[in-house]
């Protein structure tokens, strides 16, 4: 009841920053200008940023046939710091999926309207994360030719899995992760692919949309069966989102490492990837919903809800770094308490104060009202909350790693070429991705933007009449 | 069972009427009155779900969650048995001395094959519930039709055999519907 009268309230409410969807809507129009995009050739705009993104690609093959040739020994890798750029790299790639997961499913369970402009584009962004997060375990593995090891398959070594390692749980979470999110993303696609396909002037996009579409043709019957299937999705990704950060953290906190082995990871690290992926959520959206004229269905209303999920994540962020330290003392372990020490004092302490300004400090901003319902404020802000995430797994990893249990033992972990490059080449990789996501498939899902426009149109009749008596 | 009047009355060429309604209420309201008439082998065709289409339609609870469920159940004990088997039964293996059958271990992984069989169950059991994909659908010889997914809210009812259709197309076009038309399956 209370989400009616929210939506209810959509038009009427002096409160309320902005409304869902601006302007006289309906189904024609919105097929109209949902669909616009993607006709549209692409502009000059859109091709340099495509050609940049490609450059990325380009330089992230190079840095695996390097890593591949070479082996782990082109990376910065050493003894003690065993983990470092891949594995950092890894836990932000998935974090960044995370938001999609969550907007997509948690807020869809949670009936959020303002949902429903956002889901696409971030379900979108959470598969190609986890496509490019997924490369770095396996290119660690050294030889990723036979990572298939590591599937429980019959074979000729006579060896199963070792299933009580958290690195084989990440193996099924991961790709449970990727598999499930892939089938939810599809399925809410079919419907506006069929869009696509009747909307379409040449025979050509005709065949090809009609290809993916299945042969959806809107009917009742499948509807019917639909709507469930979609919820049901929705009900198993929301506890799988959670499921896989916390067993992505395991992979620290079951070890025996001062600094990693703590029992707030899991929620600590959930509420990090949901902080990251948000934020980059925003730094796309920002100029997408500009560039392809989407800023009717993605309002002020969408960003600032957005940021203030940044804002409360963040806070949950700051409580963990407090009781991560708080714990390192209150232990009196003296190799735990070290461990936090050297964070703010040894040679990492740039990166620690970095992850502090970015992390803890930048969300804080978005109290001001102002703050949250300006566009440059918050692509800034973003792109901080973006390098102060990864400057977390950084200093998660390389600082517990670096002065370990012997001083005799002690090492300086410094990024090769190759780290560097690999890891700018997944930013591309997956810019890549995205922009041919932008340009080949509407990046607002079109059929339940028409659903919520239709749905508000009938709530808000009511209202007017109540306010009217 | 739905579908069996509409998938295997006739050995050739179905035939449909369609017509396409002002909005989704109207089509609603016409879903249930050309039933009433005893055409049973009725579909509607929208851009999004219709609120009380189901019930228009007749459908009953749908199949989806007891296919979730089967998947599901799968899923979780196919994963922990697995694990049981392969590291407690086969080829026990010790790590740092805990037991071979270690439960703690093998929750996470008999939760990510829960998830996973259940997902896989419900995407292919949709596809084979809509019977999709199907490349080929008679009503797709209408080009108006194609409004469908877009804009349209479209009623199609397809004949009995034998059925000229005559009765059908009046009922459509005096429930309010306009660009009624039929259609016949080509048969290749």
């Amino acid at each position: 009841m209370a989400a009616e009268h929210a939506a209810a309230a959509v038009a009427a409410d002096p409160l309320d920053s902005a409304p869902l969807l601006v302007g006289k809507q309906d189904n024609t129009t919105l097929t109209g200008n949902l669909l616009a995009h993607v006709w549209a050739r692409p502009d000059k705009g859109w091709l340099l940023s495509f050609l940049i993104a490609l450059s990325g690609s380009g330089a992230l093959v190079l840095a695996i046939t390097v890593t591949l040739a070479e082996g782990i020994g082109a990376w910065g890798n050493n003894i003690p710091v065993g983990w470092a750029f891949d594995i950092t790299n890894f836990v932000w790639w998935i974090g960044i999926g995370h938001a999609g997961t969550l907007i997509s499913a948690i807020l869809f369970l949670f009936q959020q309207r303002w949902r429903t402009a956002i889901n696409r584009f971030s379900e979108a962004m959470t598969i190609f994360a986890v496509m490019c997060a997924g490369l770095f375990p396996l290119l660690h593995t050294g030889r990723p030719w036979f990572a298939y090891f590591m599937f429980p398959y019959p074979s000729t070594l006579e060896m199963w899995p070792q299933f009580k390692s958290p690195l084989i749980w990440d193996v099924f979470a991961v790709s449970t992760y990727f598999t499930v999110s892939l089938l939810f993303w599809y399925l809410g696609l079919i419907p506006d692919l069929a869009s696509l396909r009747d909307a379409s002037k040449s025979p050509i996009q005709r065949k090809i949309y009609g290809i993916f579409a299945l042969g959806w043709r809107g009917s009742g019957r499948h509807w019917h069966n639909y709507k469930v299937g979609y919820l049901l999705l929705a009900g198993l990704s929301t506890p799988l989102v959670l499921s896989v950060h916390t067993i992505v953290s395991f992979d620290f906190a079951v070890s025996l490492i001062p600094g990693w082995h703590t029992t707030i990871f899991p929620p600590y690290f959930v509420a990090g990837a949901v902080f990251s992926g948000f934020a980059m959520v925003m730094s796309w959206m920002v100029p997408a919903r500009h560039f392809l004229g989407l800023k009717h269905v993605i309002t002020m209303r969408h960003l600032e809800n957005m940021n203030k999920i940044i804002l409360a994540t963040g806070m949950l962020v700051g409580y963990g770094y407090l009781m991560e330290h708080f714990i390192a003392w209150y232990s009196g372990n003296q190799f735990e308490w070290f461990v936090f020490f050297n964070r703010a004092t040894g040679p990492y302490r740039g990166v620690y104060f970095l992850m502090l300004f970015c992390n803890v400090l930048t969300p804080q901003i978005f109290w001001f009202k102002k703050a949250r319902t300006s566009i440059p404020i918050m692509f800034i802000a973003s792109i901080f909350v973006n390098i102060g995430m990864w400057c977390e797994r950084f200093v998660i990893i390389v600082t517990s790693l670096h002065r370990d249990f012997l001083p005799a033992s002690w090492d300086m972990y410094y990024p090769t070429w190759v780290d560097i490059t690999l890891f700018l080449g997944t930013i591309g990789f997956f810019s890549t991705l995205f922009l041919l996501f932008l340009k080949f498939i509407p990046a607002v899902a079109v059929s339940e933007v028409k659903e919520l426009n239709e749905e508000l149109q009938h709530r808000t009749a009511p209202v007017t009449v109540v306010t009217g008596a | 069972m739905e579908h069996a009047a509409e998938h295997h009355a006739a050995p050739v060429g179905k035939t449909f009427v369609l017509g396409r309604f002002e909005s989704g209420e109207a089509l609603v309201d016409a879903c249930y009155k050309v039933r009433e008439k005893g055409f049973e082998a009725i579909d509607t065709h929208s851009p999004y779900p219709l609120h009380g289409g189901d019930e228009a339609l007749g459908l009953g609870r749908s199949r989806v969650p007891r296919i979730a469920l089967t998947g599901g159940l799968t899923g979780m004990f196919g994963g922990y048995l697995m694990m049981v088997y392969m590291n407690g039964l086969n080829w026990p293996l010790n790590v740092g001395g805990r037991p071979p059958h270690a439960p703690p271990s093998f929750i996470p992984i008999t939760f990510e094959t829960t998830v996973l069989l259940a997902s896989l169950s419900i995407f292919f059991g949709l596809l084979a519930l809509m019977r999709l994909p199907q490349p080929y659908h008679a009503v797709f010889e209408s080009e108006e039709f194609r409004s469908a997914v877009n804009d349209g809210f479209w009623l199609s009812v397809c004949l009995p055999s034998g059925s000229d259709g005559k009765d059908a197309t009046a009922l459509l076009s005096q429930l309010g519907a306009r660009e009624v038309s039929t259609v016949k399956e080509s048969v290749e």
